[in-house]
């Protein structure tokens, strides 16, 4: 075949003519690749054959074309309209070919993502950003790079609730480890926006315990929100960064993050004035980290963590009882905690009114509905799922080479006769 | 910008779903390029919200809503004003922002048929907090006057004490559904016979 190099004419009719097959395609592919400095310079007239070309059938080819057409810098109207163009591309484009060109996919992506925000129109992203993330990862286990971006738009824009539809996939496979951080960083922000604590947790965990070798700077802010969280949803904070947390995260961690832990212990006396006065002494710095809207929800929740408290100790209390121990100004408001409580589920009570008493009751489940058993058997199955793969991945590990070399130095000479015992010592008497 | 769906869904009554509905036609509108600003249905997409008991969400469609809008809809304001009740768990208030609520007539159907819903569910609040509770409390959290609240509570089984002017509330035994599909009993066993071996 005929390759003339050397016009734009050519690379539009080659990317027409090589589009049905997978070999016509993987050919087009290497006459792409070797191409790309050529679709560069020649961008601003291969443009407008870009309207020659149908996004479904020739995506390849167009998806070269239009990241050379949409990079260097772009005055508003231009943007305006590389947005709409990448947007319909992005929904039209076959999955197929955009996942042989991934970093190119990326980078319009990318593109979009910086346009939407340069337009102060970070919702215009939104509904594309995800289509992308659906048509490049492998798996919904996969963890793009693209999904912090698509994060981002969702908290940028406050369509916290379209973030949530990628954080319930379980990740397992992830490409950059910056990626995973802001992941959780971000998930764990629109989490926190939803009043959806318990995720907001385990996202934010997942950010500080991550492997690292450096102290980053997403680490640090999620421990602060980690800590928020952990005392406004659990009503208390475990300052112990775990053991299979990264060592520069042990170490540093909360030295970069005392008032928080402070406030923590402050928590942990039960009494709301010494809170607030914590609040009071390190509120500029609460504000300037932007967290002071979970400050105060934190203050909100450990009247709810007393009253909770009391429910281990008490059957019945009086509501004036309950306003004097927890500290609020009348029988009253302590009822419209105790109603709060209730509806949210997070006490089993019910208040008399007739004699201004609560009396607290034990959690009604039993145990026995069918409901219950379907949850249980659904934790199962996820249990013994995670279980094989964790069984998969060690396995991968004991034969990567790198791994065996570095643990055969250290273990090899030390193996002697106890190891070979097949009944453990303790049991042998 | 094709809103049939929306209209489907507000002419069907089938009120859970104008939540999702607003959601996808905004985005996807959004994504065409199309600036909604000020004739996006505002109103009905907070009181969708609403209705699912969706009220983060609520909170950040009204932060998002313009200013233009916010001084020259009322209706737009109206309709937050419940959601905002609601978020302050002002149990009361919700009732009164509703009275208050004033729009076109689909929207208006849409608020009486959440006034139903409202009721309902604070009904259900006050069966699972309350052993005793007074007429007049009774009367607010229903949003009702103290002789329609009376009728509606004596109609599910409730007494009253003229004296005291208190409600004894009477509980409904939940019906759970107990009955096990036997296929899942021999699936836990497994599991537990595996475990024990």
């Amino acid at each position: 075949m005929n390759l003339n190099m050397n016009s734009a004419e050519s690379i539009v009719a080659q990317i027409q003519a090589l589009s049905t097959t997978p070999r016509d395609i993987s050919q087009l592919h290497s006459f792409l690749k070797q191409s790309d400095d050529l679709i560069r310079s020649e961008s601003t007239r291969l443009a407008p054959s870009l309207a020659q070309l149908d996004p479904s059938i020739h995506s390849l080819g167009y998806l070269y074309i239009l990241d050379a057409c949409t990079s260097g810098p772009s005055a508003k109207e231009q943007a305006n309209e590389h947005v709409r163009t990448i947007a319909r591309f992005v929904k039209a484009c076959s999955t197929e070919q955009i996942r042989l060109a991934p970093e190119k996919f990326v980078s319009i992506c990318r593109r979009l993502k910086d346009q939407v925000m340069f337009l102060a129109a970070p919702i215009r992203g939104i509904a594309p950003m995800l289509t992308a993330i659906r048509k490049l990862q492998s798996s919904t286990e996969h963890l793009t790079t693209l999904h912090p971006d698509f994060l981002l738009l969702c908290l940028s824009a406050k369509c916290y609730k379209n973030g949530l539809s990628i954080l319930e996939d379980d990740i397992y496979e992830v490409d950059q480890p910056r990626d995973l951080l802001l992941y959780g960083y971000y998930g764990g922000m629109i989490c926190i926006g939803q009043k959806r604590f318990r995720k907001a947790l385990e996202l934010l965990h997942s950010v500080v315990t991550a492997p690292m070798t450096n102290m980053s700077a997403i680490a640090v802010e999620a421990y602060k929100k980690y800590i928020l969280v952990s005392l406004i949803h659990l009503g208390q904070f475990n300052a112990t960064v775990p053991k299979y947390a990264s060592t520069v995260a042990q170490r540093n961690l909360k030295n970069f993050t005392q008032p928080y832990l402070e406030l923590a212990v402050s928590y942990g006396t039960g009494k709301v004035t010494e809170l607030e006065t914590c609040i009071r002494q390190h509120r500029e710095k609460f504000q300037n980290d932007n967290n002071f809207g979970l400050v105060r929800q934190v203050v909100s929740s450990i009247y709810k963590r007393n009253i909770q408290r009391l429910t281990q100790t008490y059957l019945t209390l009086s509501l004036e009882g309950i306003a004097n121990s927890v500290q609020l100004s009348s029988p009253k408001e302590a009822e419209m905690h105790v109603l709060q409580m209730i509806q949210d589920g997070e006490i089993h009570a019910t208040i008399n009114q007739k004699d201004g008493m609560v009396r607290f009751l034990e959690d009604p489940e039993q145990y026995k509905s069918c409901a219950m058993i379907e949850r249980i058997d659904s934790s199962i199955e996820r249990m013994m799922k995670l279980s094989k793969k964790l069984t998969a991945t060690d396995e991968l590990m004991s034969c990567d080479p790198a791994y065996l070399s570095r643990v055969g130095k250290e273990r090899a000479p030390r193996l002697d006769f106890d190891d070979y015992d097949p009944v453990p010592q303790k049991f042998s008497m | 910008m094709d809103y049939t769906a929306l209209t489907e869904a507000m002419s069907s009554k089938s009120y859970e779903k104008i939540a999702d509905i607003c959601n996808d036609l905004l985005l996807q509108g959004a994504a065409e390029g199309v600036a909604y600003n000020e004739d996006w249905p505002y109103a009905i997409h907070l009181l969708g919200l609403i209705y699912v008991d969706d009220i983060n969400s609520a909170r950040f469609v009204w932060k998002n809503v313009p200013r233009v809008v916010k001084e020259n809809r009322p209706e737009v304001g109206a309709a937050w004003k419940i959601g905002q009740r609601l978020w302050t768990r002002d149990y009361a208030g919700v009732y009164e922002a509703i009275r208050e609520f004033y729009g076109s007539p689909e929207a208006q159907a849409f608020v009486d048929s959440f006034l139903e819903v409202y009721t309902k569910r604070m009904f259900q609040l006050l069966l699972s907090a309350y052993s005793t509770i007074s007429i007049q409390d009774a009367a607010l959290f229903l949003g009702m006057n103290e002789a329609d609240a009376t009728n509606y509570v004596l109609q599910h089984g409730w007494s009253v004490d003229p004296a005291s002017a208190m409600f004894t509330v009477k509980k409904q035994a939940i019906i759970t559904e107990q009955k096990l599909d036997p296929s899942k009993l021999q699936r836990l066993t497994e599991y537990v016979f595996h475990l024990e071996h």
